[in-house]
């Protein structure tokens, strides 16, 4: 180890260098700031570092002064201990810290001490990064916890290939939980309940999770980095992986913090600095796909459900019967109706079934009472026909990045029994059943804290509502699949009372049926309804409310959606409300971010009935 | 040593959860987990929830040493098992039409050369019910069984060394 007792006793050149980099004020450059994930405090002036953990600063207070940091950053790169797995020399925990600096500062190499880091070149030369890429997993309706999407950063090795894809390395962030209710893990999660960690794991695990298990389509966004760009990057990886941070969903989330990693690349690249907010995971993919020339090429790949609807559709409705009855074990895999069909046809069909009985075990619906035995007698079946994969290829359609931007404005007009007004509404995030469902699931809504407020003429501006959720998850049920159709939001709605009032009650809603598709451009629902209603001007300040609704969403041109339904509930508890509706909402898309929107209603509460319409404008930004 | 040691019992097929018990290597969850059969790594791995990682799995918070993994990386000794682990179904399925991408992902790990992928692939499903023997057919069992099917052929029979 030439220079190595030399270099630790070397404190002059310590200062030396301490001295420069203040001169050259390089705590106050955007790539310190990167590094160290510092974000401007919210009031007080100064900044403060994302970052949780103790040790991921040199300096005691490094988490809220960026110089003292880089200062004992930079004398803490001169130390004399060894550099060992359990210990790892400064220099080699933080390796990025010390590029950048080393050349900034055109810092001696010689003058200074050469841990070999052994521990981060393993780590390096095991993971052979060739490329990176950013995953996104699409929503998956049935667990709040996931609806925004997800994203993950694949790391892509030399030696692999499309095929082979599945074994490179990836790098998420996610809450460190074993929760297991999506609904105690969104709403601690709101709340920052949770440690964020980074967790390093092959693709093969994520494709499972999210393709096989959840069926969710993954894209796969490849990133125009250069070599020397792409070490930043995994450099960087190397020093945060241990990191933790205290994990909210909205700003610091999963998606917020891969940009974090990604924007160490080049100097000049900010992808955080949009996502004080909110950091949807779509819109973080938005931001990439937006930077010029950094996304080189993209990659779907549909989920199970997907290629199971497609094999469906490309099925006489005869083979579809066999598949079906194949996946549910009630035709075996050796019948003759199956042998008399060409093999190409014959492998389809096993092929499905097989994929059918799959789906339908791992989302705990398979009545089969062996459904790991029939599963492999199908697979042998299927070995023992001689054909090519009938696995058919899928066009990717509209991209998630390519959908309508997630935060609407809307400023429209109307009259409700010759009362004239004019309305504005605020939806923060994100998609409802009415909107474009271009890069979409489509039939499901995502709602939070939806404004509407109206001034009537002659009247002061008053809330509508105030809509914190609104979940609408409309799902048609055919021969194979059976989903559940159901709804539910939570907030407050001015509500008519028997003597005339309009408060802006407490207001709770849900119902649950089913949904069917009527050709490719009709999907009609019924559902039991339940609605609550709370203010101290109801009579004993409620109202309980059931009954049922029927309702219609129809697609008669590519940019004009009808939403139609009628409903009509009984009140049984409180106040007598009796509320019934028959609405018309219409939307018409002008461009991907700006719609018309045209609703008209008669609504009956309290022993009263109103008419009303109204066209408004809506921006998607 | 110890590792080395360990290596050799998965080579060499032993009952593994014996094994681990009598050394401290089993923290990969591999002594006690992969090796009784149906419950892998992969599923526990698996049953964390959306968004969610489940404390110390395999792949979970990865940051140091364990019996399989570094810092994250798999071990590469360990490569293939894991990945057999991981993936059995997937390759069940694909062998069973002779393509898919767990099976060339396999064939990779192996490091079975362009010219002899189509051999592999072909062996891989005429035996297909050989290799998974049955639907809980254990990794250990599944390595076993292809390692042999791989031997008889004289071609293939080198691929074996990666297993």
């Amino acid at each position: 180890m030439p220079g190595f007792a030399a270099a630790a006793a070397d404190g002059a050149y310590a200062d030396q260098l301490v001295e420069r980099a203040r001169a050259l004020k390089l705590a106050e450059r955007a790539e310190w700031r990167k590094l160290l994930h510092y974000v401007p405090n919210l009031i007080a002036p100064g900044m403060h570092s994302l970052v949780d953990s103790r040790d991921f600063f040199n300096a005691p207070d490094g988490k809220n002064d960026p110089r003292a940091e880089l200062e004992a950053t930079l004398r803490s790169f001169f130390s004399d201990a060894a550099d060992s797995a359990e210990q790892q020399h400064p220099q080699c925990r933080f390796p990025a810290r010390y590029g950048w600096l080393a050349a900034e500062l055109a810092a001696d190499p010689a003058r200074l001490p050469r841990p070999e880091c052994r521990r981060y070149r393993d780590w390096r030369a095991a993971v052979d990064a060739k490329q990176l890429t950013l995953v996104f997993a699409s929503a998956y309706l049935n667990n709040p916890g996931s609806m925004y999407g997800h994203t993950l950063l694949r790391i892509d090795a030399t030696d692999q290939d499309e095929r082979t894809r599945i074994l490179a390395y990836t790098l998420s962030f996610a809450a460190a939980t074993d929760e297991t209710s999506g609904l105690v893990f969104a709403v601690k999660g709101l709340f920052g309940g949770y440690a964020g960690v980074y967790s390093m794991q092959p693709y093969y695990v994520k494709v499972r999770e999210y393709g096989d298990l959840e069926n969710r389509d993954l894209w796969e966004y490849e990133l125009d980095f250069s070599a020397e760009e792409i070490e930043r990057v995994l450099r960087h990886a190397w020093e945060i992986l241990p990191a933790y941070y205290e994990y909210y969903f909205f700003d610091e989330n999963c998606s917020y913090h891969l940009l974090g990693l990604l924007q160490v690349a080049r100097p000049d690249l900010e992808l955080t600095a949009p996502f004080r907010l909110w950091a949807l995971p779509v819109d973080t993919v938005r931001v990439l796909t937006e930077k010029p020339g950094l996304v080189r090429n993209i990659v779907y790949r549909p989920a199970t459900s997907t290629i199971i609807a497609e094999r469906l559709a490309r099925m006489r409705p005869e083979e579809r019967r066999m598949a079906k009855e194949l996946g549910l074990g009630t035709l075996d895999a050796g019948d003759g109706s199956l042998r008399a069909l060409p093999p190409e046809r014959a492998a389809a069909v096993i092929e499905a079934g097989f994929d059918y009985l799959n789906h339908r075990r791992t989302t705990g619906v398979s009545e089969v009472p062996d459904g790991g035995a029939l599963a492999r007698e199908l697979l042998v079946a299927r070995s023992q026909v001689d054909a090519p994969s009938q696995t058919p290829p899928i066009e990717p359609g509209v991209r998630p990045d390519q959908g309508h931007r997630t935060s609407r404005l809307s400023a429209g007009a109307g009259s409700r029994e010759n009362a004239a007004f004019v309305e504005l509404g605020l939806r923060p995030t994100y998609h409802d059943i009415v909107d474009d469902d271009a890069g979409y699931i489509g039939g499901a809504q995502i709602e939070f804290f939806n404004l509407r407020a109206r001034r009537y003429e002659g009247a002061d501006a008053r809330i509508e509502s105030l809509t914190p959720i609104d979940i609408f998850s409309l799902s048609p049920r055919d021969e194979f699949f059976q989903p559940k159709t159901w709804h539910v939001s939570v907030g407050w709605q001015r509500t008519m009372t028997r003597d005339g009032a309009e408060p802006l009650a407490v207001a709770a809603d849900a119902g649950l049926g089913g949904a069917w598709r009527a050709g490719g451009k009709v999907r009609f629902y019924a559902t039991a309804e339940g609605a609550a209603r709370a203010h101290d001007d109801f009579e004993k300040g409620y109202a309980v409310s059931a009954g049922a609704r029927l309702g219609a969403l129809i697609d008669p041109l590519p940019r004009w959606r009808l939403h139609a339904y009628a409903q009509q509930l009984g009140s049984f508890l409180g106040e007598r409300s009796d509320p019934g509706a028959l609405v018309l909402e219409q939307r018409i898309s002008l461009t991907r971010d700006l719609a018309l929107r045209l609703d008209v209603a008669q609504q009956r509460e309290a022993g009263r009935s109103f008419d009303s319409g109204s066209i408004s404008l809506q921006v998607y930004f | 040593m110890k590792k080395l040691v360990a290596v050799a019992a998965v080579a060499a097929l032993f009952p593994a959860v014996a094994f681990a018990q009598q050394n401290n290597i089993g923290s990969c969850g591999w002594g006690s987990k992969v090796f009784d059969g149906q419950s892998g790594v992969a599923p526990q791995v698996l049953g964390a929830t959306t968004n969610g990682t489940s404390g110390n799995q395999t792949f979970g918070i990865t940051f140091g040493t364990s019996g399989c993994t570094q810092d994250g990386a798999v071990r590469s000794t360990w490569k293939t098992a894991m990945f057999i682990d991981g993936n059995k179904e997937r390759l069940a399925r694909d062998m069973s039409v002779g393509e898919g991408e767990a099976l060339d992902s396999l064939a990779h790990l192996l490091g079975v050369e362009q010219a002899d992928r189509a051999a592999f692939s072909r062996i891989a499903r005429d035996n297909m019910q050989r290799i998974f023997p049955s639907e809980t057919a254990g990794t250990e069992q599944v390595l076993s069984n292809l390692r042999a099917v791989l031997m008889s052929d004289a071609k293939l029979a080198r691929y074996t060394v990666a297993l």
